[in-house]
């Protein structure tokens, strides 16, 4: 099992455009997993909160910074206050639903996205643990839902059609160069998908070499 | 990595180096960086800090769009420049540095999150007058925030830094803690009195609950910052002059994570309880939203 924070920069950082890390940063953090996740045009966004994020996400600007992230921007982006706006003017319908009830995943600053197109849709659930730091609790791709560890970094393989049984040659590549302490298996009808949670913050010069070795892996 | 500050103080104690350095080490062994990718990376935070705190002392100040905070850190320079302030200038410097930054936090302007937004102030408020009573090198400064972010990252995986899960204590108290034992270190502290400044700095902001007027962070996040500064200083202050805490800082951690999970919703950055539920904090929040929220 890694540790919630492993970094010194979880803890000095990030730079950021104010006001809450939990709420502004890290909802900028949710929303670029939800970006990567669904990895393509997005049209609808619809996000619903729970708990301190449903009584506070107006005051500590959570919606522009979900916005922002499911736009691909990083969190000292300036045009992260605009990015409701933004997202609006380029064809995103995108909506905040204040949920009552307690969190799925019995954390307070939790945020559920669903995320689609006329083609694809995903589901992305995922709590902001302070500091600007997230946790992916649950996804949901073609159907199938993946429950990882919850702490990043975590590698998503989308196997379409099947062609790779137990990603042999990219878990090898990953044990190597971003050694992991769980990888999951789970098959859809059409598509499997394999799921690793990394021990430690992967460098740029990882995740590119393992972005450009294999087709449809994407690096939270 | 370092699993509690006793293996740091233990590890420092052992080998002769600083917390700071036994901080750059581990982050070089986990993230596979060099050791200079890691220095200009904390240059970068120190210069936004830095830059926060000037834009926030200069000319009139700034004000947040909502104009419940700003302009305040302007009026503790003015009157630090014509008085002897009550708690000492050093202290007021101090505070008027943790303010600075929270009031440009409050005015959507760029801060380094020291452990969060909401407690960014704390940190540079103690670095920058610091910088000014104990001339530091810029070496200096960067150590600082290598040996708060260190012992910063033992209380967050064991207590927590979201005000959501824990309350202030977990942002503000953190941040007091993490400045306290830096500054000892910047002092010429031991390792022990560094665990000891965190231990009193910690026990004296336990319990402290997350309470913000209309879910925004500026009442009361931006002058508990203050609280944090100084706390940390008399903290740094008592651990050097020699007093303990008698409760070791990882069960002040501990007790910290378990009062966390005490306390209500309410007073865990929902905008209920604390001042955020006064009549006063109330109507704020219908001025600002409206009453639908």
């Amino acid at each position: 099992m890694g540790a919630k924070f492993r970094s010194v920069f979880d803890i000095i950082g990030p730079t950021m455009i104010g006001p809450s890390s939990s709420h502004t940063a890290g909802a900028v953090a949710i929303g670029r997993a939800a970006y990567k996740l669904f990895n393509g045009p997005i049209r609808k966004v619809t996000v619903y909160y729970y708990e301190s994020f449903a009584k506070t996400h107006r005051g500590h600007g959570t919606d522009y910074a979900i916005a922002a992230g499911v736009q691909g921007f990083a969190p000292d982006d300036s045009r992260v206050p605009r990015a409701v706006e933004l997202a609006r003017q380029h064809g995103i319908d995108i909506r905040f639903v204040e949920e009552e009830g307690p969190s799925p995943i019995h954390h307070p600053n939790t945020a559920v996205l669903e995320v689609s197109n006329d083609n694809h849709s995903i589901e992305l659930t995922a709590c902001s643990i302070g500091g600007g730091s997230i946790e992916i609790r649950q996804f949901v791709i073609d159907n199938i839902t993946v429950q990882p560890a919850g702490p990043l970094p975590i590698i998503v393989y989308i196997d379409h059609g099947k062609k790779h049984p137990n990603a042999v040659e990219l878990t090898g590549v990953v044990e190597k160069i971003a050694p992991f302490y769980r990888k999951q298996s789970l098959k859809g009808p059409i598509n499997d998908i394999y799921e690793f949670d990394i021990k430690n913050y992967m460098s740029a010069a990882t995740i590119q070499q393992i972005e450009k070795q294999f087709k449809n892996v994407i690096c939270l | 990595m370092y699993n509690s500050i006793k293996e740091i103080v233990t590890a420092a104690n052992e080998t002769g180096k600083t917390i700071a350095e036994l901080t750059i080490e581990q982050e070089c062994q986990l993230s596979g960086k060099s050791r200079d990718e890691i220095w200009q990376r904390m240059t970068v935070n120190l210069q936004t800090m830095q830059a926060a705190v000037q834009r926030g002392e200069s000319g009139r100040g700034v004000f947040s769009q909502t104009h419940l905070t700003g302009g305040e850190a302007v009026k503790i320079k003015n009157y630090r420049a014509s008085h002897h302030p009550l708690s000492g200038d050093v202290m007021m410097a101090a505070v008027q540095g943790a303010i600075a930054t929270n009031e440009v936090n409050a005015a959507m302007g760029v801060v380094c999150a020291t452990p969060t937004a909401g407690s960014s102030g704390t940190l540079p408020g103690i670095l920058f007058m610091l910088k000014e009573r104990l001339s530091l090198t810029k070496k200096q400064m960067i150590d600082f925030l290598f040996t708060a972010g260190g012992v910063g990252l033992v209380i967050a995986n064991h207590a927590g830094i979201a005000g959501a899960t824990g309350g202030c204590q977990a942002e503000v108290g953190s941040a007091s803690a993490m400045g306290a034992a830096a500054a000892v270190e910047a002092a010429n502290g031991t390792p022990e009195q560094s665990a000891q400044a965190m231990s009193i700095a910690i026990s004296n902001l336990l319990g402290l609950v997350c309470d913000p007027i209309a879910g925004l962070v500026e009442i009361p996040c931006v002058k508990r910052n203050a609280i944090g500064a100084g706390n940390a200083l008399i903290a740094a202050d008592m651990a050097l002059a020699g007093c303990t805490s008698k409760i070791p800082t990882d069960e002040c951690i501990m007790a910290m994570d378990k009062v966390g999970r005490g306390l209500p919703a309410s007073l865990r950055e929902t905008g209920i309880g604390g001042l955020a539920g006064t009549p006063t904090g109330q109507a704020i929040k219908a001025r600002i939203f409206g009453n639908e929220v």
